[in-house]
């Protein structure tokens, strides 16, 4: 590699490596100092933990709400809420959250990795299905369904995911969603065969999924925990003295009683919680062993939907830039409409519009054409707008010229002009391929995991948040870096032309 | 073979052609000349359909037509006899000089590739390129692309060619060379009409001259009567 290329690689390892280090978190003082106690969550999680008050939804409300305003009363402070992504929550320690309240399983990794308090919550894992589906025990998950494997949906990088991953004899892919009540809608609809999560959360939704059923008794389970940084010694130990308090003067079990949580056998299982083991921290070697196969394959993931969705965008981005400049008149406005339309919306939107919501009129799309779909749509208003400028660019008197001799005006676009544009567009539309492949990171939302999301779910469920990073960033410039130099190459072509 | 018959037209209010009427048979040689800004081009363009006109009918060869847009069917069949070559060539620049000329009888005469260049590289023969087929357009001079715009243009076999301003961009040199490949064509007996302000051109090759001026034709005849002696 010439050395060129290999300065901007270290700087951005660095970058990444210096990015992925959490600030050092405020210690207790500083918490006591600020008056908050700042805990971080995510509502899109849902109840009955966070999630926004059905009657004042720019409250939120749940009973880990509660609870986070009983931990900071007894620091002597108030709680303040920070929003994050469920999967990531661990990633805000420090800077800038004070702990982490939302579900969050007790499990060995965890307790490497950061200080786990004691359990505060017990909860089981639930398998939902169909009320008048195939699927009437947990076991039936161990042979193979009506249509083969048994797709179940679970809350990404959760104790549910964990579980499914671990039992590979039994019969099911495992997939992963950024939200509880997703999966649930997509059971509904009939794209998932069940839905794997903790217990209390079904509870609380099963009124609005009449159609849905509990699946056997909860099983596996565990305990959840307030997760605080490693380096808040003090803090840990005081909001762990917190939750001692409250548990002791019953305040914990008057909660659950109004959450409708079984607050008696809460405490009960709690007393009886055994010690959760601390994992070991495992070599770089075993590290790269482990995760490397998953991230090469998640890369493949990326390739593989920037490849199939960026032709499909150029093709079709040309066909509108074509027919917004030479189409009929009545077609004009509405290529125009639709072009502004999808510019004008998230990408993240539309392809939750196209796997969520088309489901429900009878569209269900598997995941991965869905994210191609989405893609190519989203980039196809933007090439159609490079397209239309490189159409503009070629000079009328070339058009003339074709038609001069007889070329009707598709033949002229075709053999002409058309060609002459996507020479001149070249440099532009290489350069949003390599946009589009760090937008496929998006698609995490439809359940599609690529090499961001693999990197974020790995990173949490070993610790290794930094060698990690330098790795994802590694796989990433050897995708784009070919398309760079392709991209350069266009250019200097372009001006070596006359 | 061109038969014009009051021809009017106008620009944003503004008449550019007013009832221009003109005659050619086959074979002859129409220079049209006058000061710039006087409707020439518009009204060598108004016979290949690249602009439509108001009032008046064209008639090339056998066919005819009437004011206002031209269907595409009728731009088709008149443009695959009717050759144009433009003051900036336009030449496409993405292909050989090779493939520029077997363009048109590919695509618009259908014919298979071997064949299409078999006819290219006769045109470029015949205008003197045939050593420049593998060439870029942009490699060569102003003279030469202007050669090869030529050869392109001849070789959908045109009963009439057009020829709009062709020297106006080069210098004198390159304007010697394509007036000679002009005039050589004349003498091969191809009927043209031929925009131009060079007057010695037009006395050498024109069989008749007609002078437009704000979209009148003030004078029109045998160019020794038109432009003097």
């Amino acid at each position: 590699m010439k050395s060129q290329h290999l300065v901007p690689l270290l700087l951005m390892s660095w970058w990444m490596a210096v990015a992925a280090t959490p600030a050092p978190a405020a210690e207790l003082a500083a918490v006591v100092a600020r008056g908050e106690l700042v805990w971080a969550a995510d509502q899109e999680g849902g109840g009955p933990h966070v999630f926004p008050d059905p009657d004042a939804p720019q409250r939120l409300t749940g009973f880990e709400v509660e609870l986070a305003k009983l931990i900071a009363a007894e620091l002597g402070v108030k709680a303040r809420f920070q929003q994050g992504q469920w999967d990531r929550l661990p990633l805000l320690l420090g800077h800038p959250a004070d702990c982490v309240i939302n579900g969050i399983e007790l499990l060995p990794e965890r307790r490497r990795d950061y200080h786990c308090s004691r359990p505060y919550f017990a909860y089981g894992l639930q398998l939902i299905a169909l009320r008048d589906g195939p699927l009437d025990t947990v076991e039936t998950l161990a042979a193979p369904g009506p249509a083969g494997r048994w797709r179940v949906g679970v809350l990404t990088g959760s104790a549910a995911e964990l579980f499914l991953r671990s039992h590979s004899e039994l019969e099911v892919d495992a997939i992963g969603y950024d939200g509880t009540i997703d999966s649930l809608e997509q059971v509904k609809s009939g794209v998932l065969d069940a839905a794997l999560m903790d217990d209390c959360i079904f509870n609380f939704y099963a009124d609005r999924f009449a159609g849905l059923r509990a699946v056997g008794r909860p099983f596996g389970g565990g305990y959840y925990t307030v997760l605080t940084a490693r380096d808040t010694p003090r803090l840990s130990t005081a909001i762990d003295e917190a939750l001692g308090r409250i548990i002791a003067d019953g305040r914990l079990k008057t909660l659950y009683d109004r959450w409708d949580l079984g607050g008696r056998q809460q405490i009960l299982a709690l007393r009886d919680a055994a010690e959760i083991p601390v994992a070991t921290r495992r070599s770089l070697r075993e590290l790269a062993i482990e995760t490397l196969p998953l991230l090469l394959s998640a890369a493949g993931m990326t390739v593989l939907l920037a490849g199939l969705s960026f032709p499909l965008a150029i093709f079709a981005g040309l066909g509108v830039a074509l027919g917004r400049l030479y189409g009929p008149a009545w077609l004009r406005p509405l290529l125009t409409t639709c072009v502004e339309v999808v510019r004008g919306t998230p990408l993240m939107l539309q392809l939750y519009a196209i796997f969520f919501l088309l489901p429900q009129v009878g569209l269900a799309l598997p995941a991965l054409v869905a994210a191609v779909l989405g893609l190519a749509l989203n980039y196809s208003a933007y090439e159609s707008e490079i397209y239309r400028a490189g159409l503009k660019a070629v000079p009328l008197g070339q058009f003339e010229a074709a038609v001069a001799l007889g070329m009707t005006k598709w033949q002229a676009l075709r053999h002409v002009v058309v060609p002459q544009a996507v020479r001149l567009v070249m440099p532009p539309v290489t350069n949003d391929f390599i946009a589009l492949f760090k937008d496929t990171s998006v698609c995490s939302v439809i359940t599609v995991i690529e090499l961001t999301k693999r990197y974020s779910v790995l990173a949490l469920s070993t610790g290794r948040i930094v060698e990690l990073a330098v790795i994802t960033a590694l796989l990433y410039l050897a995708m784009s870096w070919p398309l760079s130099l392709l991209s350069r190459r266009f250019e200097t072509g372009q001006e070596q032309r006359p | 073979m061109i038969d014009i018959v009051g021809l009017s037209k106008a620009r944003g209010g503004t008449r550019v052609l007013a009832d221009v009427s003109l005659r050619a048979g086959e074979r002859e040689v129409t220079a049209i000349v006058g000061p710039s800004g006087g409707g020439k081009s518009t009204l060598l363009r108004c016979l290949n359909g690249l602009e439509a006109f108001d009032t008046g009918a064209v008639t090339i060869d056998a066919h005819r037509m009437q004011p206002g847009p031209h269907p595409a069917r009728v731009l088709e069949r008149v443009r695959r006899d009717v050759g144009m070559v433009f003051q900036q060539f336009n030449l496409f620049p993405h292909l050989s000089v090779l493939e520029n000329v077997a363009l048109g009888p590919r695509v618009v005469s259908r014919l298979p590739r071997a064949e299409a260049h078999g006819i290219a590289e006769a045109q470029l023969a015949r205008v003197g390129m045939a050593a420049f087929a593998a060439a870029r357009p942009a490699t060569l001079s102003g003279g030469q692309q202007q050669r090869v715009a030529i050869a392109r243009a001849l070789a959908l076999g045109p009963r009439v060619m057009l020829f709009d301003e062709p020297t106006s961009a080069l210098d004198p040199a390159m304007s010697a060379e394509v007036m000679e490949t002009i005039v050589s064509l004349a003498r091969g007996g191809q009927t043209m009409v031929v925009v131009t302000h060079d007057h010695a051109f037009a006395r050498r090759a024109a069989t008749q001259v007609v002078e437009l001026v704000a979209g009148r034709i003030t004078r029109a005849g045998p160019p020794a009567e038109v432009l003097g002696e």
